[in-house]
């Protein structure tokens, strides 16, 4: 796996080199003892890893399979029936679901809400990743450290707060609230992560920039920005499924008109037996988009991962 | 505890939310009704006359009989939201009846199921001032609760003479909170019906028992016969709050039955021990509940008696019946009976509940509505569907679809004030109508463990305590 | 990606130590304007709300009266939000290590398998589905129905392997008083019985599956020889009712298969099983008292697996979900340690002739501390937060049992009780048990500054 992160971000090979040189260690194996316990371990480690894999893979399968079975046959028996029985498989769910009003509609909430609260983090984040990075101001380093420690609060700890005033805005229920709120949280990480990016610029890309008379704003859009692209595929990646997959903010501040899929969906799921045709179709379709993104860039989100949490 | 329970099925799913704008409005709702309800056996072929009636044009007239109905003004290019619990079939149902609103006024409704639990869905939108215009509450306590937060608007003079025209005392008594009307009670559920396999029990050899021990000694006798007696949805709290209120209204009587509803008595009482006891000789015999069932589910705990044949009998309301139909292949009269909850002290119980509509707008389309819905021509649509009981008296109760339903109405409008409205619904929610939480939760542990009475009561009486604030 | 995941970053992301000083420039101002958007989004939605939240969590439920801090009282003594914190503490201390170990060993072995890569993208695909899906996938995979839950399905089929159903199950004596229960299990006669005398057996609650397809009517058992015990076995229940109890009615059907023994001094001595008829005959007996005995391997009931989400076990089937989504996250990121570790270190370290596992404990994990110490610290912090797993997969009858912080500051203050200042101190709760390690992660980055 690559461990080209982004930017200057994760910088794992710093950290380790910091660590003392191990201690040589001896051993009584060697020559074609160990040659054939390191194959019989790659066979072993093979197994297991086989094993595990299916372990991994099966209960999205199961959900697979039972949105592609009728509601009576999930209530009859277990979708792994259907591997038996492929005449039960159906695409009825799928077209009920589609042609059902409130989750068609809870999808495209879910598209509304997830694509400005991602496009808006990170044009916020990157002009103010690129003021601390590359701006001298008072306070920098400090205003900054505010940022690093707003990485990790709870949004419980906002979310009546933050109701109360939506209200008095008259923005409550809608999906700007949802949006909003969604920026807000998703600000500090993504500054973070972008500033860090952004510091990681060559100095003299910049200086050249400056001695051809480039002012701070053309300095960011033609020469930060296009630099920052990694980094920002990164963010962007993280940020919209972060959105797409919340339940929490959107149960306390969609209306059933703007809510998305997720919070659709668990007001079904309190009856679960009943609703299964329901669940597990609409839960399936909730992460087709995410998986697609997910395989897509799948090297931006490790490297979002690895950016975001590694030092 | 009641909770009109969403029921989804494959055909939920192709519900519309938004009634279609295109309708030309020539279709009376009877005609709606035979043509989507397809899950009802047989639509009364009267049903297309007596609604008739109140066709679309007639009322947008103004010229509704004798205020049985209302005067629907002219509503285009106005907008309402409703909210309530009902998913899947129910939901389908109830658009019907938006939908015909929709057609006499021109207005556009929009539905939006809240799920299971409407409180937390409620509560931050009417925080944050953004309410639907129209929600059902389905327990008084939250009716209360909303009033007393003063989210609520009074209906209108109009509103009330519908009311007046169309109800028992009872219900308009119901839907006062200081002197100010605020609900109208759509839907109504009579709780103490109890739904058997008719082929178990007949195997058995059993009889619908007339008192608490008469039930006993059925189940064993089921239970000897080799079918499991009981269905039970542990997992859902209302229900077993259902059962206990049927027992302790029965055996302690009304009066107790009031005083411990405003936790006036404490639930260590000696009659609150003895109910439990008695509820004990069903939940906590042996074989006598069928296994997992504190893993079933309310719609769960239907298809096991009527489409697994994993026991012979469930205890819930009338909504069962909707269950049934929608969920199983039996045919309630003929695979599927109910028998009236056996009195367990001198005189037979008779709880109850329902939905309450009430407006979080005063504009003159929710009024409308409200009013609407207070018309017998609202509920008869639904009524015709199945699985609705109507507290409306003007209802022409031979609209509903089959006997039972019809029964179970009659009885109920019958009743007038004889009946008590459903305890755990009047409690504060957080005591009566909290999943995990207050009674539903304790009577939970209580079905896991019916022999620690003693632990239930004291837990009752702690959460109450903190429910209530005293 | 759950929320959690992009708000811990331990550690501050790696600037190079080498920082730049940017040149003064005039436009002071114009830095105010870069930063402007972003700053007051945060000082309205995040920095003015917990300062509210802290001083709302003052107050009672209505808002109006004081209580000081009446509300953080209640966090521990109310049962349900007790129950919440030990549940948290239980989440704390499994769930982290948990997906650390299992991502560390993953991370280890996919370097010595070819299709690694694959393994990593399946392992780590769970992260990119939010919680609501992975709840939904889990509810029915643990699904007490053994014939729809896939856990359930694997844990009876092992299960059976080893034992096999029994006949009757849930059957049971008409007579409780003349055929009790026996200590081994299964029943056996109140009263002894000589030779020569012919016993009765009938038995009640009998499933209708279990019977065979075409039951003959159970007959009377004849005279018995002198060291004979004879009997019927049959089903006391005749269809429709009537019929009396303990008689041998028309209409009742025998049960053949069920194993009868005479017990002496509570010593087997002999056994037979019951014909078409329910007709048994134990033979070969000494004179004197023996007890019948119908032995439990007559009525066990068949095993239907576990309840996993029952309220025993939800907080660990929960957890189970959660480590399946999470452990990719603690691979990936150990796996970029690991592929920094100097190959030469290891070499060196195998030519001396250390083994595999030396190389792994003494080299490899010593290495891999610090990006285990991240993903632990990233994992605590985000398991603090835990709300959508748990409030998904939780059924109305074990919610309570499986109450964490998170969900019950949602059902507090959103849910029934409405009750905005113990929801505000239970948010304020959580911010304070995050702080140790927005502390940490201060203290870190301003080291990386220097």
């Amino acid at each position: 796996m690559s461990v080209a992160t982004g930017g200057g971000a994760a910088t794992v090979p710093e950290t380790v080199e910091t660590q003392r040189p191990p201690k040589r260690v001896t051993g009584p194996l060697g020559g074609w003892g160990s040659r054939i316990t390191a194959f019989l371990n790659r066979g072993l480690v093979s197994v297991v890893l086989t094993l595990i894999a299916v372990f991994w893979l099966l209960p999205t399968l199961g959900l697979f399979f039972s949105s592609l079975r009728s509601a009576q046959d999930n209530t009859a028996s277990g979708w792994w029936n259907a591997l038996t029985a492929p005449a039960q498989l159906t695409l009825d769910n799928y077209q009920n679901l589609l042609s059902n009003e409130g989750m068609v509609n809870a999808f495209f909430n879910t598209v509304w809400i997830t694509v400005p609260a991602t496009v808006l983090v990170v044009v916020l984040a990157s002009l103010a990743a690129y003021a601390f990075a590359w701006m001298d101001f008072p306070g920098r380093d400090w205003l900054f450290i505010v940022v690093v420690g707003l990485l990790v609060v709870p949004v419980q700890v906002a979310l009546i707060p933050v109701a109360g005033l939506f209200g008095d805005l008259g923005i409550y229920g809608t999906r700007l609230s949802v949006i909003l709120f969604h920026v807000a949280f998703g600000l500090p990480f993504a500054v973070f992560l972008l500033r860090n990016f952004f510091a990681g610029v060559p100095k003299e890309l910049l200086e050249a920039a400056r001695m051809d008379g480039a002012g701070e704003w053309r300095i960011f859009r033609s020469v930060i920005m296009p630099l920052g692209l990694p980094a920002i595929a990164s963010l962007g990646i993280f940020q919209f499924l972060w959105v797409w997959n919340d339940m929490l903010i959107a149960l306390v501040f969609a209306d059933s008109s703007a809510a998305p899929l997720t919070v659709a969906l668990q007001s079904q799921a309190r009856q679960f037996g009943s609703n299964i045709d329901v669940l597990a179709t609409g839960a399936f379709l909730s992460l087709v988009v995410p998986l697609v993104v997910f395989f897509s860039f799948q090297r931006y989100f490790e490297q979002g991962v690895l950016a975001g949490s590694v030092k | 505890m009641k909770r009109s329970v969403g029921i989804a099925t494959a055909t939920a799913l192709v519900l519309a939310l938004t009634a279609c704008g295109g309708d030309t409005g020539t279709d009376t709702p009877a005609e709606d009704v035979g043509d989507n309800g397809s899950t009802v056996d047989e639509t009364p072929a009267d049903g297309g006359e007596s609604t008739g009636a109140t066709d679309g044009s007639e009322a947008t007239e103004g010229g509704t009989a004798g205020g049985e109905g209302a005067a629907l003004p002219d509503l285009s290019g106005e907008e309402l939201e409703v909210a309530a619990v009902w998913t899947g079939t129910e939901q389908e149902r109830f658009t019907m009846v938006l939908d015909s609103f929709e057609e006499q006024t021109g207005a556009t409704v929009q539905y939006t199921s809240t799920g299971d639990d409407i409180a937390p869905v409620l509560t931050p939108r009417v925080e944050g001032g953004n309410p639907p215009d129209v929600a059902f509450l389905p327990q008084p306590g939250l009716l209360n609760e909303f009033a007393g937060r003063d989210a609520l608007k009074p209906l209108t003079e109009d509103v009330e003479a519908t009311i007046d025209a169309n109800y028992a005392p009872v219900w308009k008594d119901l839907g006062t909170v200081d002197g100010d009307l605020y609900g109208v009670w759509f839907k109504a559920a009579n709780k103490s019906t109890i739904w058997y396999d008719v082929e178990a029990l007949d195997a058995a050899g059993v009889t619908p028992p007339e008192t608490w021990d008469d039930l006993v000694t059925a189940s064993q006798t089921v239970s000897d016969s080799g079918v499991t007696p009981w269905s039970v949805a542990g997992a859902d709290g209302w229900t077993l709050t259902d059962w206990f209120e049927n027992v302790y209204l029965s055996q302690a009587g009304p009066d107790m039955y009031d005083q411990l509803t405003n936790h006036e008595i404490p639930w260590t009482d000696p009659s609150v021990e003895e109910a439990l006891n008695t509820l004990a000789e069903i939940w906590g015999a042996d074989g006598f509940v069928a296994e997992g069932a504190l893993q079933t589910d309310f719609p769960t705990s239907v298809t096991r008696v009527f489409s697994s044949g994993d026991a012979a009998m469930v205890y819930e309301g009338d909504f069962v019946a909707g269950v049934i139909g929608g969920e199983t292949e039996a045919v309630v009269g003929e695979d599927a009976n109910f028998f009236p909850f056996p009195a367990v002290g001198e005189a037979p119980a008779v709880v109850g509940g329902g939905d309450v509509a009430v407006a979080f707008t005063d504009t003159e389309a929710t009024m409308a509505l409200m009013s609407y819905l207070a018309s017998p021509e609202a509920a008869e649509i639904w009524v015709a569907e199945g699985g609705f009981t109507s507290p409306n008296k003007s209802v022409d109760t031979a609209l509903y679809p089959d006997d039972i339903s019809r029964g179970i109405a009659e009885g109920l409008i019958a009743a007038g004030d004889a009946f008590r409205f459903d305890m755990s619904d009047q409690m504060p929610s957080a005591f009566g109508g909290t999943p995990g939480q207050g009674m539903w939760q304790d009577l939970t542990d209580f079905l896991a463990d019916p022999s620690d009475v003693q632990g239930v009561m004291d837990s009752l009486e702690a959460n109450a305590s903190k429910a209530y604030g005293r | 990606m759950s929320q959690t995941a992009t708000q811990v970053r331990p550690g501050g992301g790696g600037t190079p130590a080498r920082t730049r000083r940017p040149p003064a420039r005039e436009g002071r101002w114009l830095a105010w304007l870069f930063l402007a958007p972003a700053g007051v989004v945060l000082l309205a939605l995040v920095l003015w709300p917990i300062v509210y939240s802290v001083w709302r969590s003052l107050f009672d439920r209505s808002g109006r009266a004081f209580i000081g801090l009446g509300n953080y009282q209640r966090i521990f003594t109310d049962a349900d939000t007790f129950t919440a914190l030990k549940n948290n503490l239980i989440w704390v201390l499994v769930a982290p290590a948990l997906v650390t170990v299992l991502g560390l060993i993953f991370a280890v072995l996919t370097e010595r398998v070819r299709w690694g890569t694959a393994f990593k993208l399946i392992v780590f695909m769970p992260m990119a589905i939010s919680f609501l899906a992975a709840g939904i996938i889990f509810r029915v995979v643990y699904d007490q129905d053994p014939d729809r839950g896939v856990a359930n399905a694997v844990v009876t089929g092992v299960h059976d392997v080893f034992s096999s159903s029994a006949q009757y199950p849930g059957a049971r004596p008409r007579d409780a008083d003349a055929l009790p229960p026996a200590a081994a299990g299964g029943y056996a006669t109140a009263d002894t019985v000589e030779p020569g005398s012919t016993v009765p057996l009938p038995l009640v609650g009998v499933e209708g599956d279990a019977l065979p397809e075409d039951p003959s009517a159970a007959q009377a058992a004849g005279e018995p020889a002198a060291d004979a015990i004879t009997g019927t076995v049959w089903f006391d229940f005749a269809r429709g009712g009537g019929g009396a109890p303990g008689e041998i009615d028309d209409n009742e059907s025998a049960l053949p298969g069920v194993v009868v023994q005479a017990l002496r001094d509570g010593e087997v001595v002999a056994e037979a099983t019951t014909d078409d008829q329910g007709l048994f005959v134990l033979e070969g007996l000494d004179p004197g008292g023996y007890q019948l005995a119908l032995p439990a391997g007559n009525f066990a009931q068949p095993f239907r697996g576990v309840s996993w989400l029952g309220p025993d076990l939800v907080t660990p089937a929960i957890i189970v979900a959660y480590v399946w989504m999470w452990a990719g996250f603690a691979m990936v990121l150990i796996g970029a340690g690991l592929a920094a570790i100097p190959r030469d270190a290891l070499e060196a370290a195998r030519i001396d002739g250390a083994n595999e596992w030396q190389v792994f404990r003494l080299i490899t994990v010593p290495l891999l501390a610090p990006v285990l110490t991240v993903v632990l610290v990233t994992m605590i912090i985000n398991v603090l937060k835990i709300f959508d797993l748990v409030y998904i997969i939780a059924p109305g009858s074990s919610a309570q049992a499986a109450n964490v912080i998170a969900v019950q500051m949602w059902s507090v203050s959103f849910g029934g009780a409405q009750d905005f200042g113990l929801g505000s101190a239970l948010g304020v709760f959580l911010f304070l048990l995050v702080l140790p390690a927005m502390l940490f992660n201060i203290r870190r980055f301003r080291q990386e500054q220097q």
